[in-house]
């Protein structure tokens, strides 16, 4: 696991601060009206939400979702969506939705402030054809299905903006599964499930595999 | 009828394990504690993903229930108590047929095709007491003993350091009541595979009569007390020691208990996982050194049979969405200096293997293959069976059925098991266990001309927990 230790202490007091309104009971979560101490907010990220996102947020398993550099508005967007049990892929209801159900918009934006400000792992390799293939859709689009670029939204690095979520270095299989939720609509995402609605599963590999790829 | 006071002896301490332990559960009082549905902890249960090992590192106590508080005038937190009680009931219900019936003590042969209704009815009290404080507690009925009785038990006290730089210490302690009960792998004894045996099986545990102290044979007749730490989620360190409770015997232990430990018995393990991306390969080793007093009458002063416990173990877990595959195995090993406990040689040793492999397809679909191997020295104080003179043959046959002819302990075979799961929490299951060899032969090994594939046993059973 990577983590920036400076960042961790940094970020203590921005977690205490959360801290106080979370009730996980593995955490020190203080009693109510009485902050957390400052030594303890770092449990908070690591211990929990760490647990399967990574504790500087570059997890292993591509189950979860790499964390470290996403947008801190959408995580906040996400965990609300959970919180409110709107966002309906698999993992989402199978994890997210108990985990967040008690988050208050305090412990949110603390926890997306948390993982967005940690730095990002290196990409993952994958062959060449593969990458180049991926590059071309997330580039150009593929306009003979009516596919639009990527990069349009995402940023041609794929770093994402005020708007569109950082796909850089995504597991590639949290990406396939994501675009096949978009494409189900079990994910309900209107202008994702446009997109993805005509991609074929091979397309969707390349794409995936050149985002995991990507610093 | 005489069954060899030695041979009753030695294997007193393994019958008191098998019926007071009976299989292990997964419990949705978790799932209820975290809000997270049974797949974030487990496979299929009761086997653990790496979440879930961690989530027992750290003490059960990862939770977002409302919480009932007392805070003191300096901000100090003095209770942090869960509204809802993390509660979960499990319930076993089979059926077990022999592929050749047991013979009656009386003459012919009992009935084959036994129901168990319940085969095994727990209630779990499993989740966060307090702030790091944890327990997975239960209480159980079983079907065949016909009483309740405290079942596998671990209250555990744990804390997370977030290490200068970068990773993360896990330490704490277990205290709990059947060695292996507080491991995070599915290798172990106590959370092992089979996940499940049948009650009617001849052997009385899933692999052959004889087996090594470590596997389950002290469940719920000590307290253990140890110490623990998880690096990184990786190695994993702990060292403890257990000493005999014996559960309704007038306490001080005296000359009227038997299988009473001398002293602490020393626990080890020590283990690694690797993680990456949905894999997790785990090397590791533990045992337990076991001094026991003979009983029967013999004062808590005197001689004890000793066996020293030395295992090794692996296991690699796949967990995909949709494809789910585990191969694991475990290898004990058991030296043994049992001339109180009955044995005819001054030294004797046992090992048992096992190996399996599963694949479950979307948790739902799956099923298990294993195979087992016991093996040890011939001992005809331990494994033999002397039928008193004058006594029916048919009444010998049926106390024979667990004693070798030829005094070895030497049993090995394969378990299948086919399972559905049509909700996370419910599980249909098959499993068939083939013994190739039984107490050291194939065929007559009971000398009273019983096949070892007549110990064949086939359990069809329905296991549900909420």
């Amino acid at each position: 696991m990577r983590i920036n230790s400076l960042k961790v202490w940094l970020h203590r007091g921005l977690l205490a601060a959360a801290g106080a309104a979370l009730t996980f009971g593995s955490l020190p979560s203080g009693a109510q009206g009485a902050p957390t101490p400052p030594q303890q907010a770092p449990e908070l990220a690591v211990g929990v939400c760490g647990t399967c996102h990574g504790v500087d947020g570059n997890s292993i398993n591509p189950m979860f979702p790499r964390l470290a550099g996403q947008k801190a508005w959408y995580i906040e967007q996400q965990l609300k969506e959970f919180r409110a049990e709107t966002r309906g892929d698999p993992y989402a209801v199978a994890y997210m939705w108990g985990m967040a159900n008690d988050l208050s918009n305090a412990t949110i934006v603390a926890l997306a402030k948390y993982f967005s400000s940690q730095t990002p792992g290196p990409g993952t390799p994958h062959p060449a054809a593969v990458i180049d293939r991926g590059r071309n859709i997330y580039e150009h689009g593929i306009p003979s299905q009516g596919v639009p670029a990527c990069a349009a939204c995402h940023g041609p690095e794929a770093l994402g903006s005020s708007q569109f979520p950082r796909l850089a270095g995504q597991h590639a299989e949290y990406i396939m599964k994501q675009l096949q939720s978009f494409q189900s609509n079990m994910r309900n995402v209107a202008i994702m499930h446009g997109v993805a609605q005509t991609l074929h599963t091979s397309q969707m590999r390349a794409v995936a595999d050149y985002l995991e790829s990507l610093p | 009828m005489r069954l060899t006071t030695r041979f009753q002896l030695a294997m007193a301490v393994v019958a008191a394990g098998v019926l007071l332990a009976p299989a292990a559960q997964a419990v949705p009082s978790f799932s209820r504690q975290t809000g997270m549905a049974c797949a974030a902890c487990h496979t299929v249960f009761p086997e653990l993903t790496h979440f879930g090992r961690v989530f027992k590192a750290n003490g059960y106590v990862l939770d977002n229930l409302q919480q009932v508080r007392a805070v003191s005038s300096t901000r100090q937190q003095l209770l942090s108590l869960s509204k809802t009680p993390t509660l979960s009931v499990m319930m076993q219900t089979s059926y077990s047929q022999l592929s050749k019936a047991k013979p009656d003590p009386a003459g012919g042969n009992a009935q084959n095709g036994t129901v168990e209704f319940p085969r095994q009815l727990s209630l779990f009290y499993a989740g966060r007491i307090a702030p790091h404080l944890g327990i997975f507690s239960q209480l159980t009925y079983d079907g065949k003993a016909d009483h309740l009785s405290i079942d596998n038990t671990d209250v555990r006290f744990a804390k997370l350091a977030v290490l200068p730089g970068k990773n993360t210490l896990t330490y704490g302690l277990s205290l709990n009541n059947n060695p292996t009960v507080q491991d995070l792998w599915n290798t172990t004894p106590a959370w092992g595979y089979p996940f499940s045996h049948s009650n009617v099986a001849v052997s009385g545990t899933p692999i052959g009569p004889a087996d090594v102290q470590i596997d389950e044979a002290f469940g719920q007749l000590v307290a253990g007390l140890t110490a623990y730490a998880f690096y990184d989620e990786s190695l994993y360190v702990e060292f403890g020691g257990y000493r005999s409770f014996q559960p309704g015997a007038v306490a001080p232990l005296d000359s009227s208990d038997s299988s009473v430990l001398a002293g602490f018995s020393p626990y080890w393990r020590l283990a690694y996982e690797y993680d990456w991306n949905a894999n997790a390969l785990e090397v590791g080793t533990y045992g337990e050194d076991f001094h026991v007093y003979p009983g029967g009458g013999a004062p808590l002063t005197g001689p004890t049979s000793t066996y020293l416990d030395v295992a090794g173990d692996f296991q690699f877990q796949h967990v995909g969405e949709e494809n789910i595959y585990t191969v694991a195995g475990t290898y004990i090993h058991e030296n043994m200096h049992a001339m109180p406990a009955g044995a005819a040689n001054p030294s004797d040793n046992l090992a048992v293997t096992k190996l399996w492999a599963s694949y479950y397809y979307r948790r739902r679909y799956g099923g298990i293959i294993g195979w087992f191997n016991t093996s040890g020295s011939s001992d005809s104080g331990l494994y033999g069976f002397s039928c008193p003179v004058g006594s029916a043959t048919q009444y010998c046959a049926a106390h024979a059925l667990k004693s070798s002819v030829t005094n070895s302990p030497d049993s090995n075979g394969e378990i299948i098991e086919a399972d559905y799961l049509p909700w996370l929490n419910v599980k249909l299951s098959a499993q068939y266990v083939i013994f190739n060899k039984f107490m050291g032969g194939n065929g007559n090994y009971d000398g009273y001309g019983r096949s070892a594939s007549d110990n064949n046993v086939l359990q069809l059973m329905l296991w549900y927990a909420f």
